[in-house]
Parts: structure tokens; sequence; C-alpha cells
């Protein structure tokens, strides 16, 4: 969650606002700002930590492991009118990576605004698809996979 | 509520703590913003 720290300023240029979500209670998330998230990240946290007590909001979202009593790592992304539009969620042990978070929001924030289909590994600045009847079979023409990296 | 791609993300209605402040928070105050929403297994570990 530092990681996403790093990068909000970017996160907000784009209009994204970001929300973590744990069991915790509120003021176990104040302790642990205060005490050692504002050491690594100056200011503290620059977005709110919400409080998912018995996990209510976790199970609705499917994350609520009930064995260990967690909200495990799912990261939702939803776009301006509240409809969901990607979902990751991943092991307890395995980290995030922000970069593709960041790369997500730009391109369902693209497919929003444009209609256009973003294509894998689409970045901004690379080739998007207009999806028609034309082009049904026809991908191979204007796109191939060494375009996604 | 169905979880689903393309559908409504359920609604929540919960505290919330922001710079040094609790506050009531809830996902439908965001409308009109790309939301990040992100759960983690705990305070303390790493996330």
């Amino acid at each position: 969650m530092t990681a996403v720290a790093a990068k909000y300023e970017e996160l907000k240029a784009l209009g994204a606002v970001v929300l973590a979500m744990s069991v915790d209670s509120p003021y176990t998330h104040k302790v642990w700002s205060e005490g050692e998230l504002s050491k690594i990240v100056p200011g503290g946290l620059p977005y709110p930590m919400l409080s998912d007590p018995g996990g209510r909001i976790g199970q609705e979202y499917m994350v609520y492991d009930e064995d260990n009593g967690v909200d495990i790592r799912g990261r939702f992304l939803i776009d301006p009118d509240g409809i969901l539009q990607a979902i990751e969620i991943l092991a307890p042990a395995v980290g995030r990576n922000v970069a593709e978070m960041i790369r997500q929001v730009k391109a369902c924030a693209y497919v929003r605004d444009t209609g256009e289909a973003t294509p894998a590994g689409w970045e901004p600045g690379k080739k998007a698809l207009k999806p028609s009847p034309e082009l049904a079979g026809k991908v191979c023409e204007i796109w191939s996979p060494e375009m996604a990296f | 509520m169905t979880l689903r791609i393309g559908k409504p993300a359920p609604d929540f209605e919960t505290s919330a703590y922001e710079n040094g402040e609790i506050n009531k928070v809830k996902l439908a105050d965001y409308r009109g913003k790309w939301v990040m929403l992100y759960f983690y297994p705990g305070d303390f570990t790493f996330v």
C-alpha cells in the first residue's frame, strides 16, 4: 500500500481515487499509519483506510477468508458510474503490481471514452482496435503479438 | 448481489481513517470518479 502511495499522484491525475480496506478497526489503522506508514510515506498515506468489521464487505466482494478472519488481496476497479470494470485477487503472500493497476485504469478509461478495445499489452499511444463486423477474422492483419510488448 | 464485471459494484458504508480523522465513507460518494478499491489481509503486515 505504500507502493500505491508512491504512485498516487499519477492515479489522481487520471481522476482515480484509492480506497484501502481490511478487517482492522479505524483505530488500528490510525496506530499503524502514525507509527509505521508515516515513516515510509512522508505525511502518511494520501488516501483513506477503510474498516471492514467481521469481513461483511469482503464477503460481498468474494475476498473474505473465513478460516483466517481476514480479507485477502483483492483489487477492484470501479468506473465513474459505479460499475465494476476489473478484478484481481492474489494469494496472501504475493504482492501487487502497481504499474499494472495504473495501466488498467488507463485502458478502462480509454475504452470508456472512445468505444474502442485495447488489445493485450496496450498502453497509451499504442494501437487500439475499433470493434466492427469488418474486423471479425481480420485482427491478424492489423495486430500481432509483438505489439503487446 | 452479483459480483460481476459490467454490473454495479456492491455498495457499502463504513468508517475510514484518513489524515488523523475517522469519518464515514460510502462507495456511492465517489460517483464520477474511477475507484481503485483494494483489500489487504491486515495492518502491520506487508501490503
